[in-house]
């Protein structure tokens, strides 16, 4: 299920060259941002900025190393506090003015992420990484949590590597165990830091099409940063182009690769061309 | 310059009648030995999380003790315990007991940097993934952590036991009868400390050998199955004395992960 694709102003702010949304853009999103800032040591990493992600959409954000990309996703996350800036998700406030609300703690369950790095926990197998989540969190018993994990791994091509040791994995494989177990808490929302990067061409394919399946079978609103534009430009529905922190360009793929408004998109475009 | 004196004859005759003596003062060693190894590797733990701690006036302590029980001889803090603590408390400690909250006292502070460094040498994204899907703080640490940290510092703890059976023989010169007390009386006896201490040595040697073969089997197997995240160690005689020496083991490159856990979760 995808909902209708947002339309977004493509000229930048004059003040703050951030695009802006226009009135035509539905306020229905599952996850929106809005002035979303966040320093380190003084540093702004990401400043003021307007993001959202729908049911059923992936999100592909862009930009140089260290343009706050990942920040964001991580702020959404919960894994860093914002400084200022409100976040809705399905639609409650879970942050305004930079502090949590009631409200996150219901609904920080409905996202999951995935990082770059393998974070399968390596002293258990399979079938434990992926139920001990639910089982402790959610209290849920052995028995359902083996069916569930059983259909999470079909749902990633992982069905026969139940009981197999993690560390007899390979990269891919980790990967698309690492997206079911996420997918063993049940999230709407799935952010996705650049989880491709360590993975041949091949492989990054596969493990970015359980996401695109997801998005399409599931309604799993995705976040995705990645340096895979062959991927973006196939699978994103928006793509969020990034630098010095500022969100520059919101736009479909199609604009993003063809038509890009702002000198640095061009250039980015360009220096990655595929 | 003195010669070594090759024609030393040995007399074999005194190990039969020395070895009951020898075997008394063995029993002392191993009950001290084991009382410490086994109350360090509880109170560690403890010391290590209070250590890790964001709070300063739990860190600062920790570190404290940590750092007063590495950097000053284990003699001089049996020395202290021994006569400067009862003195200190007004009470009159066992020697036993007096030795013992020594060794113990000296032992928790290496074990508890030990539990440290492998609690901190789990990948940070470990510690995200986990809290990503709702594990609480306690549950981290006891589902997460402690497992990975424990497999990871299995040759280093049981290096340190290791050493702390060898250190005991220091209690020796508070008059303690152990192994090497034992030793030294009989040689006075016999007038033969050549055989006698070769004895003690040997016996000594015996206990701990087997426990750093195993120290280094252990060592193989962790890094055979890969859960240490470590290269396979380098072959020939180099890889041959790398794992026979307990405790090595290649360096650890992660992130610390303990700062990922012990931070605010955003409400």
């Amino acid at each position: 299920m995808t909902e209708a694709k947002p339309t977004l102003d493509k000229t930048p702010d004059a003040d703050t060259g951030t695009a802006t949304v226009t009135d035509a853009v539905p306020d229905d999103a599952f996850l929106r941002t809005r002035g979303v800032s966040k320093s380190f040591h003084g540093r702004h990493v990401l400043k003021e900025a307007d993001f959202r992600i729908g049911s059923g959409e992936i999100a592909v954000l862009i930009g140089k190393s260290g343009s706050g990309k990942s920040t964001l996703l991580r702020v959404i996350a919960g894994l860093e506090e914002p400084d200022a800036g409100d976040i809705d998700l399905a639609g409650q406030a879970v942050v305004r003015d930079g502090e949590y609300q009631e409200a996150w703690k219901e609904l920080q369950g409905q996202i999951g992420m995935i990082f770059q790095s393998y974070t399968l926990w390596p002293h258990m197998n399979v079938l434990d990484n992926l139920t001990i989540a639910p089982r402790l969190a959610l209290g849920e018993t052995e028995a359902q949590l083996l069916d569930r994990a059983e259909r999470a791994l079909t749902e990633v091509g992982m069905a026969h590597h139940l009981r197999s040791r993690c560390t007899q994995l390979s990269g891919g494989e980790r990967q698309r165990v690492a997206i079911a177990r996420a997918l063993m808490m049940r999230p709407r929302l799935l952010l996705c830091d650049e989880i491709t990067s360590a993975l041949d061409p091949p492989v990054a394919a596969e493990v970015l099409g359980v996401l695109t399946k997801l998005k399409e079978e599931e309604g799993i609103a995705c976040g995705i940063v990645t340096h895979d534009m062959a991927f973006a430009s196939k699978a994103a529905d928006r793509i969020c182009f990034f630098e010095d922190g500022l969100i520059k360009e919101d736009v479909p793929p199609e604009h993003a690769f063809n038509d890009p408004q702002t000198p640095g998109l061009q250039a980015f475009i360009d220096a990655v061309r595929f | 310059m003195n010669s070594v004196n090759l024609a030393y004859e040995f007399d074999l005759s005194v190990i039969g009648p020395a070895l009951p003596t020898l075997l008394d003062g063995l029993w002392l060693t191993l009950k001290v030995a084991t009382i410490t190894i086994v109350a360090s590797a509880v109170l560690g733990f403890p010391l290590a999380v209070a250590r890790m701690s964001k709070i300063e006036v739990i860190r600062w302590p920790a570190q404290l003790y940590i750092e007063v029980f590495r950097c000053t001889p284990l003699l001089i803090q049996l020395l202290w315990v021994f006569y400067a603590l009862p003195a200190l408390l007004g009470v009159d400690l066992p020697g036993e007991l007096s030795i013992i909250i020594a060794l113990t006292a000296h032992l928790t502070a290496f074990m508890s940097e030990t539990y440290r460094a492998g609690m901190q040498s789990v990948p940070v994204e470990q510690i995200e993934a986990a809290r990503m899907l709702r594990l609480n703080r306690v549950q981290i640490l006891r589902h997460i952590i402690v497992p990975q940290a424990f497999r990871q510092q299995i040759p280093t703890i049981l290096s340190l036991n290791v050493s702390m059976f060898k250190d005991t023989s220091l209690i020796s010169a508070l008059g303690q009868a152990d192994l090497t007390f034992q030793g030294n009386i009989l040689a006075s006896q016999t007038y033969r400390p050549m055989e006698i201490f070769t004895l003690v040595a040997l016996i000594y040697f015996s206990i701990a050998f087997p426990a750093t073969l195993f120290t280094s089997y252990i060592e193989r197997r962790l890094i055979t199955s890969g859960s240490r995240g470590a290269p396979p160690p380098a072959s020939g005689l180099r890889g041959t004395l790398a794992r026979m020496r307990p405790g090595q083991r290649p360096v650890e490159l992660s992130r610390p992960a303990l700062k990922s856990l012990l931070k605010p979760e955003g409400v």
